[in-house]
């Protein structure tokens, strides 16, 4: 029972303590948050486990424009002519 | 292109998507925009224009830009302070129960501590 987070889920994390180093098992981050439309790796919006998120602000979790966090800045720029043209 | 009394949606920053006139014209880049938006300089390159153009004159105060685009304006923003309750709840629970039980207590380990010391001892 002791092992039982020695498995390729897990990812190792060296610890350093005041005379020695352990070893922390954590879980894996989460895949890298992705335009909707274009597929583009999105900026500003952290790379982390839910436990992590949830103490962070509403701020800093997305950057703060429509779309924020779901489309990259140039397919929402897109998506805005249209609708302005559409008028 | 743009010219006062432009109407413009803003494609670029945290406006994007919101309605703006053109009230003034500032430099070959720049433009003053007001509406929906925040009454701010505003570059070219992030404003898209629209079919509508409107009769305003140049630096139009805020009120008749939204009266022109048949905004009201927010409620919400006014800067009333709200007024406090005349008491606050923890006050009115303080006076009720504290008192009382304070009594009890201070009573009870007199009267019970001495005669328990006493006991162990013999």
């Amino acid at each position: 029972m002791a092992f039982k987070h020695r498995n390729r889920s897990f990812r190792k994390v060296l610890v350093k303590l005041t005379n020695s180093v352990t070893t922390h098992y954590k879980k894996r981050n989460p895949a890298k948050a992705q335009c909707g439309r274009c597929g583009k790796e999105l900026h500003g919006v952290p790379r982390a486990r839910a436990v992590v998120l949830r103490n962070l602000s509403k701020t800093k979790k997305r950057p703060e424009r429509p779309y924020g966090g779901v489309l990259c800045s140039k397919c929402m720029r897109e998506t805005m002519i249209t609708k302005a043209r559409a008028y | 292109m743009l010219e006062i009394g432009r109407v413009c949606m803003k494609i670029a920053g945290r406006d994007a998507g919101k309605k703006g006139i053109v009230i003034d014209i500032l430099d070959e880049n720049y433009v003053l925009l007001d509406g929906e938006v925040r009454r701010r300089k505003c570059n070219i390159h992030h404003l898209e224009p629209m079919a509508q153009s409107v009769e305003l004159k140049k630096n139009a105060s805020h009120a008749d830009v939204l009266k022109v685009l048949g905004i009201k304006e927010d409620k919400k923003k006014s800067t009333k302070k709200k007024e406090k309750a005349a008491t606050p709840r923890r006050m009115r629970i303080k006076k009720t129960y504290a008192e009382p039980k304070k009594e009890k207590k201070t009573a009870a380990k007199k009267t019970e501590a001495p005669k328990k010391v006493r006991a162990k001892k013999k």
